[in-house]
């Protein structure tokens, strides 16, 4: 599914140069789910930020699906995007202003889905991570575990064949961070590759693979059984 | 912790410099528009108040409806003032001027200069008008016969010095004596004159109460009120108007009669303090204003400055809320709600300081401009009068605080906690406050638009009128009589020239001039009933034919009739008047003053053309043959005017020696009959213009606001696949509802202040729908292309970036 070799990102303000990525190569393969891990600023966000096409390497290849996508412009990046790829984010990132049926809503409405089959696939998934209930609420009427199922809802509506979260337990408790890391397991065993960023040990088990990061390098793989 | 707010507040605005500069910019504009309109209203506002009992001083006015005629007139007869003061007690002074007999020549060495600015005056001219004296005296100045008062430009112009008085001067080839040298009259007077002449020179019909031609002013004691006062012409014209009246009239006994046969006669009196700003009457000494203006233009400075204000406070308001980190570290170190309050303020006065003095380096920039735009003559200087001065000071300090005070309290209210954590979008982005100023902006901007186009084609409609003459390649000759014995000379002479057509010698032209109607009659004997009061000129053979005009019954004047000096052709109006079914071979009778009746034979009727402004209906009007030689006016055909004129002064050199050429054409003598309508169109472009262009900023700034506002709700929508179209829509159709808001409002008021302005015209446009769909368009385009640049930007961004700073 990915296969990137000697990636590189560098961060250039008036001053200071950062390298976040320093020719990083790895592979993640259809089905599998891997966590990546590392201290702060070891440039897992923004591998993470390459991987769901939002930014692009200065140097190096990044196969997706078979396609090299490094030197794509933004509309293609936004295209590819769009079908293939699911976002889950430490802060939710719901919309404020839409309730949660809206909000599971939007990926299909830029996919160009109709109206009716919309209405029929947001239902399926919402009772899926089990929210029915409250699918005319707006996000802030929710808790944040039933926000971040919201979320989750919203990434995998669109049958993404890869979905990456970005610390998707950092802002749930241990109850709710459980219930979000089965739905992802959930998931990946019905045939969805997750990359995951996490700072926490226990979410990283429920990967079958971890990445450690440290200078924008991957220092060591540990491999779940 | 003024040094720490300063500080900071310098730092504030260096770091957003885009922002500073569209927030002082705006501003700054608003402002220096602002004080130009301030010093035009206020220069309006001071027409002749400066003479000492201005507030005391009032012209005596006539309103006239006679025989078809309907005149409202500044002048009233030459009795009228003298019999005031001698019945009376209220009236302590009053003063006549003569200025009928138009423009004379002056004689400088062997040539003669044609001066315009010349009257008669009654002595008493500088008791009631008190002028700065350079030399000699004015008390007694115009008390003989043969003298004469200049002003300094005159003196300068004929003597080359200040010091005339006791010279001699020949005006009209007459000597006078020169008693006084005054200083020119003040700008904002509503006369100026280079010569003030003894009106015992002035040769006429004395002691005629019918007839209308004395500017006349009138001094009342103190604590008379002049409404009161006005009644008093009822007896005026039961003692004197009426018996001189009977006289020319059979039938005629009392003013009631008069006034049941559909006829007027009544006299009032125009404060002197009014009469730039509210006498549209005839004849006016010089152009006036009109108090529409001052109210048009009033209302466009406050509106220019509110929109400014609202930018100024939307900016603000829209720039502080990224600093909310600073007031939550700052509540956090313990700073109070006050001092925060306090720094907000003192930044946005310092702003709304810099910007003042901006906008005063602007105005003294543009002051040149606006001034041959308005046609006036302000000084920079006026600037800081006494009586503008503290309004000036205080604006910044208003407008400071007016922006500052939301954007103050708005952010000291939040808790620090919330603000550090970034949580403070919530119930900011719906704001119906912001909704209502940017719909209030807008709707201003569609009046003035609407305003512009329509007073655009009501100027084009009355250029492109048919007139029911043609004024184009018309070349006219001033002042013939100049030439003497010479006139057919000189005509036949330009006649024989390459590229002229035709030539016409005559008294008047269908451009607005000083005239005066006389009365005639159906039958040889008068009554109120029979009376057909009318314009007449004498014109000659070929005055019809050079200037376009159409016979629509009988004939014109022709040299095959020995009998058409005794013939009069009428305009429609004058035959309907007349009531004939069919005129052309009716009689007209005149009795004159001394009792002696004429009789004219109707021998064609020509179809009505606009002799006056075309605010003003048309008039009856009879054209008769004979021998007037004040104009002679050519038809010519060449695209080479430059040579012929040059041909033409030959010919006139020749047979007029030392005397002054003066030509003009018709239709620019046509369009200065609109030159105030001319200037209104101008300096309403122009305002509207820059108040689209500061309602711009201030959307431009909104927008950029509100981007900010949602950069991540727009990152999200981009990472699940939106499109930037997708976005561009999004952030625009908040604000298309607005403008959408804002022409529904906009359109009632504007149809309404458009309509109003019209009435002033006897011929006007009617307003069309497009107008008012085009203004909405033009406001639509501009606030989307405003909102697209700025939407663009937004939904460009890489939504990694806004997302990170979560």
């Amino acid at each position: 599914m990915i296969k990137i070799k000697d990636l590189e990102k560098i961060y250039r303000t008036e001053e200071v140069e950062t390298i976040a990525l320093n020719k990083l190569s790895m592979e993640v393969k259809d089905g599998e789910f891997v966590a990546v891990m590392g201290p702060s600023g070891c440039g897992k966000s923004t591998l993470l930020n390459i991987l769901g096409l939002l930014d692009d390497p200065d140097a190096g290849s990044f196969i997706f699906n078979g396609i090299e996508v490094a030197k794509f412009n933004e509309r293609k990046r936004a295209d590819l995007r769009k079908h293939n790829i699911g976002f889950v984010f430490q802060s939710f990132n719901l919309i404020d202003e839409l309730t949660v049926f809206e909000n599971v809503e939007l990926p299909l409405i830029y996919t160009g889905v109709k109206s009716s089959e919309r209405k029929k696939r947001v239902d399926e998934v919402l009772d899926k991570v089990q929210i029915m209930h409250r699918r005319n609420h707006y996000p802030q009427q929710l808790s944040g575990g039933q926000q971040q199922r919201v979320a989750v809802a919203r990434a995998v509506v669109n049958k993404p064949k890869l979905i990456l979260a970005d610390e998707p337990t950092g802002n749930l408790d241990s109850h709710n961070g459980n219930e979000v890391m089965e739905m992802l397991t959930d998931l990946n065993e019905q045939g969805t590759t997750i990359v995951m960023v996490t700072h926490s040990e226990h979410d990283a088990r429920y990967s079958h693979r971890i990445i450690r990061m440290l200078d924008g390098q991957t220092v060591l793989e540990n491999i779940m059984v | 912790m003024i040094r720490n707010y300063f500080k900071i507040a310098v730092r504030n605005l260096w770091k957003n410099k885009g922002f500073s500069a569209i927030n002082i910019a705006g501003l700054a504009i608003g402002l220096a528009c602002f004080i130009l309109i301030a010093l035009f209203v206020m220069d309006e506002l001071s027409y002749d108040r400066f003479y000492p009992d201005a507030d005391r001083i009032y012209r005596v006015d006539a309103d006239i409806k006679f025989g078809g005629n309907n005149l409202n007139l500044t002048v009233s007869s030459d009795p009228m003032g003298p019999v005031l003061k001698k019945d009376y007690p209220q009236v302590e002074e009053y003063t006549r001027i003569y200025a009928s007999e138009g423009s004379k020549l002056v004689r400088k060495g062997n040539e003669y200069i044609n001066e315009e600015k010349i009257v008669y005056a009654d002595s008493t001219f500088f008791n009631i008008f008190p002028q700065k004296v350079v030399s000699g005296e004015t008390k007694t100045a115009l008390f003989e016969p043969n003298t004469v008062v200049i002003s300094e430009t005159a003196a300068k112009k004929y003597f080359s010095t200040v010091d005339a008085a006791g010279k001699t001067i020949d005006i009209d080839k007459k000597p006078f004596k020169v008693t006084a040298v005054i200083k020119d009259m003040p700008h904002n007077s509503h006369f100026h004159f280079d010569f003030i002449m003894s009106m015992k020179n002035v040769e006429y019909d004395w002691n005629n109460f019918l007839s209308h031609n004395f500017h006349t002013y009138i001094l009342l004691k103190k604590g008379t009120d002049y409404h009161a006062f006005e009644k008093n012409f009822t007896q005026v014209l039961d003692n004197y108007v009426l018996p001189q009246a009977k006289q020319f009239m059979t039938g005629l006994n009392s003013m009631d009669d008069f006034r049941k046969s559909g006829n007027k006669l009544d006299y009032s009196l125009m404060p002197l303090t009014k009469i730039h700003l509210y006498s549209h009457r005839f004849p006016e000494l010089e152009a006036n204003s009109n108090i529409q203006f001052v109210y048009i233009f009033s209302a466009v400075a406050l509106f220019i400055l509110l929109i400014a204000c609202i930018n100024f406070m939307n900016l603000s308001t829209a720039r502080s809320v990224n600093r909310a980190k600073e007031v939550g570290i700052r509540k956090v170190l313990g700073t109070g709600k006050k001092n925060l309050i306090a720094q907000f303020l003192s930044e946005s006065a310092l702003m709304a300081f810099i910007s003042l003095l901006l906008a005063l380096v602007l105005t003294y920039f543009t002051l040149p401009l606006f001034n041959n735009i308005a046609a006036k003559s302000m000084s920079a200087g006026s600037i800081f009068s006494s009586s503008f001065l503290p309004f000036l000071i205080a604006l910044p300090v208003i407008v400071g605080l007016l922006a500052g005070l939301y954007p103050a309290f708005f952010l000291s209210r939040f808790k620090p906690i919330a603000v550090l954590k970034g949580k403070i979008n919530a119930g900011f982005k719906k704001n119906t406050l912001r909704s209502g100023l940017v719909v209030f902006q807008f709707f201003t901007s569609i009046v003035l638009i609407i305003g512009t186009i329509i007073v655009y084609q009501q100027l084009h409609f009355i250029q492109n009128t048919n007139l029911g003459f043609t004024k184009d390649q018309v070349l006219i000759i001033d002042d013939a009589y100049a030439l003497n014995k010479n006139d057919e000379v000189f005509k036949n002479a330009v006649l024989q020239l390459p590229g002229v057509k035709s030539g016409t010698m005559s008294g008047y032209l269908p451009v607005n001039s000083s005239r005066t109607d006389n009365t005639y009659s159906r039958e040889a004997v008068m009554d109120p009933k029979n009376a057909l009061s009318m314009q007449s000129w004498i014109v000659d053979y070929d005055y019809i034919n050079t200037l376009g005009m159409k016979i629509i019954k009988g004939r014109d004047f022709s040299k095959d009739f020995g009998t058409d000096s005794n013939a009069v052709i009428l305009n429609e109006t004058a035959a309907k008047v007349l009531g004939y079914e069919d005129p052309v071979g009716k009689k007209l009778f005149r009795q004159s003053p001394d009792g002696k009746t004429t009789s004219y034979t109707i021998i064609g009727i020509v179809k009505d053309f606009h002799f006056e402004s075309l605010r003003q209906n048309i008039y009856p009007l009879g054209l008769m043959l004979g021998h007037s030689n004040s104009i002679i006016s050519f038809k010519i055909a060449t695209a080479n005017i430059k040579p012929l004129i040059q041909q033409i002064q030959n010919k006139w050199k020749a047979l007029a020696p030392g005397m002054p050429f003066s030509y003009r054409f018709m239709d620019d003598a046509f369009n200065n009959m609109y030159r105030a309508e001319q200037r209104v169109e101008k300096v309403a472009i122009t305002f509207a213009i820059l108040a689209i262009i500061i309602a711009c900023l201030g959307l431009f700034g909104l927008v950029t606001y509100m981007a900010e506002q949602r950069t991540k709700e727009i990152g999200v929508r981009k990472v699940l696949g939106a499109s930037v179209p997708n976005l561009v829509a999004m952030l625009s159709k908040d604000f298309m509802k607005l403008v959408a808001i804002a022409s529904v409002i906009a359109f009632p008021v504007a149809w309404w202040g458009m309509h109003t302005w019209l009435q002033d015209f006897a011929y006007r446009i009617s307003i069309e729908w497009w107008v008012f769909a085009l203004a909405a368009f033009i406001a639509l385009l501009i606030a989307l292309l405003t909102v697209s640049v700025q939407a663009i930007k937004a939904a460009m961004a890489n939504p990694v970036k806004s997302l990170r700073t979560e």
